[in-house]
């Protein structure tokens, strides 16, 4: 639907995106993840056909964004960062503006307009100006004008961003209602938001690609790793050497003294099993334990994992959990 | 296009923006008409509109800017800019929809003024509709060109008042540019006079409001203002590019 070929953009001397390639399948929903100012905002605009690219293709439904813009737009829905929307219009006549420049029949306008302001259920503030709605409101007018002229393509910036949360899952329904008829391109800095909607995820930093993988990866990922934190009175040297020594302690970190000769720690185990075998060897050791509890390797340390480490493109993101513990450069590691 | 254009006229004509102008420029307008019938000496109460136009120029030139200020520094700065740009309609057509929302303004605003000579056949007077309507036609040509350049500044910055208060900088530049061409220096080199006086807009105004309708000025006024529109075409794709 969407192909993203070698993107690259330049401001003066600086690249926000460095030559990044991925596509977007029909009827799916990609998330597009990354810190602040990793390059998000400005791959979208390049797709939607705001910016152009210095070098590089963008093809939407067969038209190049800069050689066949106007046909290629008509396949776009966008919803940027801030909701384009003016002040002193009302609702409706503004969603009534939209579809008016995104070539929508005559016949059609009001069918439209009603019905995405149903979708986004804002119908009750049709009347109002713009200018009096909260942000919530403006965000989802904003979403409402994406829909219009029904695109095949829908460009979401950080939708759900200054939503409440029974906003934020309204929406997120919406957006996977909208899956049916719409390839969707989801952008956020919020992993869970990512994965409670996408299937397939896009992970960038610096304007370059880390990683992309399917949610299905991640979350095992995720689970792959089981992370043991513990409040251990004895010697640091000690405890670290038997930790290691256990079979199935992927790693030793965090070592902190909280008070003489209290340490915290965290190990990475393979599994929860290998948790009774640390247990036993910590007893038998008279190493005390005051405190023991278990805790998964959540998504935002997986997604620090991936964006701090830029330069190398993994194939997964199993691969990249591999490889992390080693890493100095981590901030889970000891100090 | 015309989805545009109705939008732009209605954030002119649903606000009191549109009136605020027209009201001003009438007031302005009946000041010299006023002012015109005070100066009247011999017995025969005889004024031209012409030259009420003339001196009005002097005011309306400076409240063009304040009309095509916020035609895109605050599509900018509000960030409806995307909506215009990502959207199905091209650069040209976008520029194309503002000038003709903002010419429309224009109109309406010497619409009202229609109200002077009409007040003068009304109370007994004699129009000489012939001049008047090239006059009409001269001082709407003149305005054209403003509009543009007014437009133009204000796809170059993002903040209305400073595009503003830059369109009145050149609209002096331009008033200058006639006084200039009328100068002694001038006169004494033919050539450099040949090109400051063809350049010089209230020249050829001159024409218009003594009623005599020229083809070339017609021709100088709208390549004018078509080039002016193109460059802002021009200078809004360029930006796009080099965005920073």
């Amino acid at each position: 639907m969407v192909e993203i070929k070698n993107l690259t953009k330049h401001y003066g001397r600086n690249a926000a995106v460095k030559g990044i390639s991925f596509e977007i399948r029909d009827n799916e929903i990609l998330g597009f993840l990354g810190p602040n100012g990793a390059g998000k905002s400005t791959t979208m605009n390049i797709i939607a056909g705001y910016l152009p690219s210095t070098s590089g293709s963008v093809t939407v439904c067969g038209h190049d964004i800069t050689e066949d813009a106007i046909e290629a737009k008509k396949c776009i829905g966008y919803l940027p960062e801030i909701p384009p929307v003016y002040p002193d219009m009302r609702v409706e006549e503004y969603l009534k503006f939209c579809a008016g420049i995104k070539g929508v029949a005559r016949a059609d306008v009001m069918p439209q307009v009603e019905r995405a302001m149903e979708r986004l259920r804002i119908t009750d503030m049709r009347r109002r100006l713009i200018r009096n709605l909260s942000k919530g409101y403006k965000q989802r007018v904003g979403f409402a004008q994406a829909l219009l002229g029904s695109p095949k393509v829908l460009i979401l910036d950080e939708p759900t961003v200054g939503l409440d949360p029974a906003q934020v899952s309204e929406v997120r329904q919406l957006i996977l209602d909208l899956k049916k008829d719409h390839s969707i391109i989801f952008s956020s800095h919020i992993l869970a938001e990512v994965s409670a909607v996408c299937e397939r995820v896009v992970i960038i930093n610096k304007g370059e690609i880390l990683a992309e993988d399917t949610i299905a990866h991640l979350e095992e990922s995720m689970t792959a790793s089981t992370l043991l934190n513990m409040t251990l009175d004895g010697e640091r040297d000690q405890i670290i050497r038997l930790l290691k020594d256990v079979e199935g302690v992927k790693d030793v970190r965090d070592v902190k003294e909280i008070a003489a000769g209290r340490w915290t720690l965290a190990a990475e185990l393979e599994n929860e099993r290998v948790r009774d075998e640390i247990m036993q060897v910590l007893i038998a050791n008279k190493v005390g334990i005051v405190e023991m509890s278990m805790a998964k390797l959540s998504l935002e340390q997986v997604f620090l994992k991936v964006t701090e480490q830029a330069g190398k493109r993994r194939s997964s993101l199993q691969d990249l959990l591999d490889e992390t513990p080693d890493t100095p450069a981590n901030p889970y590691d000891a100090e | 296009m015309f989805a545009l254009y109705k939008k732009e006229l209605q954030s002119f004509f649903f606000s009191p923006f549109a009136y605020v102008l027209a009201s001003l420029f009438m007031f302005i307008f009946s000041v010299s008409f006023v002012t015109a019938i005070a100066d009247v000496s011999s017995n025969t109460l005889r004024f031209t509109f012409s030259n009420i136009f003339y001196n009005n120029f002097f005011y309306f030139i400076f409240i063009i800017p304040i009309l095509t200020m916020r035609s895109f520094a605050d599509e900018r700065r509000g960030g409806t800019e995307v909506l215009l740009f990502s959207s199905p309609l091209s650069v040209p057509k976008i520029v194309l929809a503002k000038f003709l929302s903002i010419v429309t303004v224009y109109f309406f605003m010497m619409l009202t003024t229609f109200f002077f000579p009409l007040y003068a056949v009304l109370t007994g007077g004699q129009v000489m509709w012939s001049s008047l309507a090239c006059a009409y036609l001269g001082f709407f040509l003149w305005g054209l060109v403003c509009i543009a350049v007014g437009m133009l500044l204000s796809s170059l910055t993002g903040n209305a008042i400073i595009a503003a208060i830059i369109g009145e900088i050149i609209m002096e530049g331009l008033l200058f540019l006639d006084t200039f061409a009328g100068s002694k220096l001038v006169a004494a080199y033919p050539r450099l006079n040949s090109i400051v006086t063809w350049f010089s807009m209230q020249r050829r105004f001159i024409f218009f409001s003594e009623g005599m309708f020229r083809l070339e000025d017609l021709v100088f006024f709208l390549t004018l203002t078509a080039v002016v529109l193109c460059w802002n075409i021009i200078s809004i794709e360029k930006r796009r590019w080099s965005h920073s």
